[in-house]
């Protein structure tokens, strides 16, 4: 009825994971409209952001000085860490290297939710000083932004324990590549949003 | 899946979709004054004035919008078709599907009746009660999300399971639902800003919602248009 001639979340008809000769997009082409489309969100909160901030910048400023800018920087430095480790377990699915695949995802899990404890941990102490999404504009788009990219976040472990799973059972071929570059990429997404956001929330001072 | 389909109602099914967009668009939005709503923020006098002064242009905007709500549910069901020629006859996605888009026409068709009742007697009721019928329609309709997500989410994974060397629904539209289904979750805010961008009349939560949703719906029934002629030749040379 239909050609089943290559594997489904494939990169449809264009060159092979495995053949890093041939310039392509890592993973499956579609997912990629899913990361432009939600980097485009995030782009437009951060414009949101700039507005609101150049309306009312001395009330920016004394909000974002509640925030603590070590912890933002640790979570920063955890992503970035876990980071490393994806895109090693990625290498590791090319070269078929199964354990290797299953360890350095295990560490970009555990690295991982190290970000999850430490935003845990800066959500009850804010909600302790008495900070909350509807103490001004700025905790509306702090708690907004950040929640939603715990959301984020929390997806990409999840799609992380099931690539455990799947590459403990699964045979390592050009499929099982195509799903790893894809949650590689969706996680290397979440690490870059956190990477925008730090600053944006927690360092931009105000001039003024 | 193997099995020869009867495709003859599938793309008056399927042009639902648009169906639904554009009464929505003419009668719940415009001749409703929801196209943008009227701000959380505003006093109840001027939503009671609203319902007083333009009572009967509501009455036939609501009167028609729920009418023509079940569309959704048709249109869904077009979409169900195409995706049992994806996954087959039996996987749940293709349920899910169908229970999404249903269910989707239950908030729409109840909260389109609350706006209808504050048309139907407004000089009768106080302010506060008239005030308290819009916000209810806002919340519910805007609250109900997450069963449109579900048929997004569904439709979206089922095609992405195509084998097809040429999807019938290409992938980037398939994540590009899954996004949109994402996406809604800023509703979740709505009912805690009168104002700003996650109010109901805000550049997120009202602009950027309905225009993301408004661009899914005419495209995929486009690629399901186009999917079902494929699956017609598909079955001609089988």
């Amino acid at each position: 009825m239909h050609e089943p001639v290559h594997p489904p979340f494939s990169a449809g008809g264009e060159a092979s994971a495995c053949q890093p000769e041939s310039p392509h997009l890592p993973g499956d082409s579609g997912v990629w409209t899913f990361i432009v489309a939600d980097m485009g969100a995030f782009a437009l909160f951060f414009l949101l952001f700039s507005i609101g901030r150049m309306a009312a910048p001395e009330l920016y400023e004394s909000s974002r000085i509640h925030l603590n800018a070590g912890l933002g920087l640790a979570n920063t430095l955890i992503l970035l860490t876990s980071s490393l480790f994806m895109a090693r377990a990625v290498d590791a699915a090319r070269a078929e290297r199964r354990s290797s695949v299953v360890n350095n995802l295990l560490l970009t899990i555990c690295i991982g939710s190290g970000f999850a404890a430490t935003k845990i941990f800066e959500y009850i102490d804010k909600a302790q000083a008495g900070f909350s999404p509807l103490t001004n504009e700025f905790f509306t788009y702090y708690f907004a932004f950040t929640g939603i990219h715990f959301l984020h976040f929390a997806i990409g472990i999840g799609a992380l324990s099931w690539m455990v799973g799947k590459a403990r059972r699964d045979t390592l071929d050009q499929r099982f590549v195509i799903w790893i570059e894809s949650v590689g990429c969706y996680w290397h997404m979440v690490d870059l949003l956190w990477i925008m956001l730090f600053p944006l929330l927690y360092l931009l001072r105000w001039a003024g | 899946m193997e099995q020869k389909v009867d495709t003859r109602f599938w793309r008056l099914c399927a042009w639902n979709g648009p169906l639904f967009m554009g009464v929505f668009i003419i009668f719940w939005g415009i001749m409703g004054h929801n196209l943008p709503p009227y701000s959380a923020d505003l006093p109840a006098s001027d939503i009671a004035a609203y319902f007083r002064e333009n009572a009967n242009q509501v009455r036939t905007g609501m009167v028609l919008a729920m009418t023509f709500t079940i569309s959704y549910c048709v249109w869904g069901l077009a979409i169900a078709k195409v995706m049992e020629q994806v996954v087959g006859k039996d996987n749940i996605l293709v349920d899910l599907e169908k229970w999404g888009a249903g269910l989707t026409v239950v908030p729409v068709l109840v909260s389109c009746s609350f706006w209808l009742t504050g048309a139907f007697r407004p000089e009768a009721l106080p302010d506060s009660v008239l005030q308290m019928l819009y916000d209810m329609a806002w919340l519910l309709i805007d609250l109900a999300y997450s069963i449109t997500s579900v048929q997004m989410f569904a439709l979206g994974a089922a095609f992405l399971m195509d084998r097809r060397q040429q999807p019938l629904v290409p992938k980037w539209l398939a994540w590009y639902g899954i996004w949109v289904g994402f996406m809604f979750i800023a509703e979740c805010l709505m009912p805690f800003f009168k104002s700003g961008p996650f109010s109901r009349s805000g550049t997120l939560n009202y602009w950027i919602e309905f225009s993301i949703w408004f661009v899914w719906c005419p495209t995929l029934t486009y690629y399901l248009l186009r999917s079902i002629t494929r699956i017609e030749q598909e079955q001609a040379h089988a």
